[in-house]
């Protein structure tokens, strides 16, 4: 029996994972599902890039989802998508709008917009959302799990409030952003051991806004799409990356940073 | 006999409200100190306009509930239809989150901005939540001086989760005042399709209830002791806001938290 000799282990994978294999990837191929305020299908930036817009809605007690065309309610999901886009130019869109839809509570909106991306089996899924109501507890653990065993990588951002926020304090089955003051969305950090692990760029980041603009945008609801960003390169060049293998991948990625630093 | 039990109980009901009289006791000492708090957030923030928004039924619209700064008035009472702007957002999201730089094109607060001549150009907004669920939005606007403004820091949004998370209970408390008043009021109007059943079931819940006992029971010994002069409201203020500003669970130096 002996000891995981750590530094050997994860310099292996970093090696796997070396820049030149996957920077220069654009997200071709990749399919990200924005589960936020909607996509503004009309910004220059993102418009040739959204291949779906749906939108929640409450029939008979049940939340459905329809096509949407009402846009983007507040600019969220539309700087969410930019941040990705600006990444993984490539990469192709689906707007699941459950924010500013209407007569849906918090929880359950977004709830089940996660479980309409994991049925739809996309990849790779941005929530920059979260809650802190603990009758959502079990019910967003299960979904993870969920996804977890399809394959779908869920990355959610934290909440910089005193109490645990939902999902982002589910270690093991979705990957949780904090911002950071850093610029660059290659030199993320991770943290194995606490509680939210990455941080990535979240302040003053310049994005994608409604009406064609742009704006500087402080939060980590803007650091979870860098991540998202840097794995939708990763899943270009490495399709049939499992949650699990991402997870390592960006730990050994961002210790190597780390060293390198 | 249901007839008579029903006349009887509304009696004892108005009798009641009368005595504690919630509408003036509790909403107005309130609103007073959410102001105070966000005076001294403002402050701390560095910004130059605050504002508390409460959400207004449930379909997630909001509501300016108080604000300090230049155009404070003309915000009272404006309506912010659901996930409309950073703060439909931020209520609906649960996420904190500053725009640098809001600019003039067509958003939702370019609407506001027109009714109240303000121009708003940096913003910083953050969720009030009470019991895991968010009842309202915090938000911060601008800063002294002249623009172009400094964007508002990740520092000075963790100041802002902390500020609310004092409003969120000030604000939770007003919201029970009011239903309260509201009720109250329903009781003490003549209208007869006061469903009285209806009241009697809240009454004997909130009789069943200890913290609800102990709320009312807080609101007479505070009507007492208002009632004694300016000097004894004044002390009883003191005492409330140090106990609140020392209340804060997650603080070291809670002395509640025994």
């Amino acid at each position: 029996m002996s000891t995981v000799d750590e530094a050997a282990f994860y310099s292996t994978v970093s090696s796997y994972f070396r820049p030149d294999k996957w920077r220069s990837a654009s997200g071709k191929g990749v399919t990200v599902a924005i589960i936020d305020s909607g996509i503004d299908a009309n910004h220059p930036d993102l418009g040739s890039k959204v291949v779906e817009l749906v939108e929640a809605r409450i029939d008979n007690k049940k939340v459905v989802f329809d096509p949407s065309t009402s846009g983007d309610s507040a600019g969220h999901g539309t700087a969410c998508a930019g941040i990705v886009a600006k990444i993984a130019p490539d990469v192709k869109f689906s707007s699941v709008k459950v924010l500013g839809a209407g007569g849906l509570g918090d929880g359950q909106a977004f709830l089940a917009g996660l479980e309409y991306a994991i049925k739809k089996r996309y990849k790779l899924i941005n929530l920059s959302l979260g809650t802190t109501k603990p009758q959502f507890f079990a019910p967003l653990h299960d979904l993870l799990d969920r996804a977890y065993q399809a394959g779908c990588i869920v990355v959610a951002a934290a909440n910089n409030l005193p109490q645990p926020s939902f999902p982002s304090v589910f270690s093991s089955s979705l990957i949780s952003v904090i911002k950071s003051i850093e610029t660059d969305p290659f030199n993320f950090g991770f943290h194995y051991g606490e509680v939210i692990e990455l941080t990535a760029p979240g302040v003053n980041v310049r994005t994608a806004w409604l009406n064609g603009g742009y704006r500087n945008l402080t939060g980590n609801s803007f650091a979870c799409p860098h991540i998202v960003g840097v794995i939708a390169l990763l899943l270009e060049r490495f399709p049939n990356l499992t949650p699990f293998q991402v997870k390592s991948a960006l730990y050994a990625i961002a210790r190597e940073n780390q060293l390198k630093g | 006999m249901p007839e008579q039990d029903n006349s009887q109980f509304g009696d004892k009901f108005r009798k009641m409200i009368e005595t504690i009289d919630v509408a003036n006791l509790l909403t107005e000492p309130l609103t007073s100190s959410i102001n105070n708090l966000l005076l001294s957030s403002a402050s701390e923030i560095v910004s130059r306009e605050a504002s508390v928004l409460v959400r207004e039924g449930d379909q997630g619209d909001l509501r300016f509930l108080t604000a300090i700064g230049e155009v404070a008035e003309l915000l009272y009472g404006v309506k912010v239809p659901a996930g409309k702007g950073i703060a439909g957002f931020v209520f609906s999201s649960g996420q904190p989150m500053a725009v640098a730089d809001v600019g003039e094109e067509s958003t939702f607060y370019a609407e506001i901005d027109k009714k109240t001549g303000y121009s708003t150009q940096t913003i910083l907004a953050t969720p009030l939540r009470h019991s895991g669920e968010v009842i309202g939005v915090l938000e911060y606007v601008n800063r002294p001086g002249v623009p172009p403004y400094k964007p508002f820091t990740p520092d000075e949004m963790d100041k802002a989760a902390f500020y609310a998370d004092a409003i969120a209970s000030l604000v939770n408390a007003y919201e029970s005042a009011k239903l309260f008043r509201e009720l109250g009021d329903k009781v003490l109007s003549t209208d007869d399709n006061t469903r009285l059943p209806e009241l009697r079931e809240w009454l004997n819940n909130l009789r069943d209830s200890p913290e609800h006992r102990e709320t009312m029971e807080l609101a007479i010994l505070l009507r007492e002791i208002s009632a004694r002069g300016p000097n004894e409201r004044q002390i009883c203020r003191e005492v409330l806001e140090a106990i609140l500003k020392f209340s804060d669970k997650n603080s070291e130096t809670s002395f509640l938290s025994m």
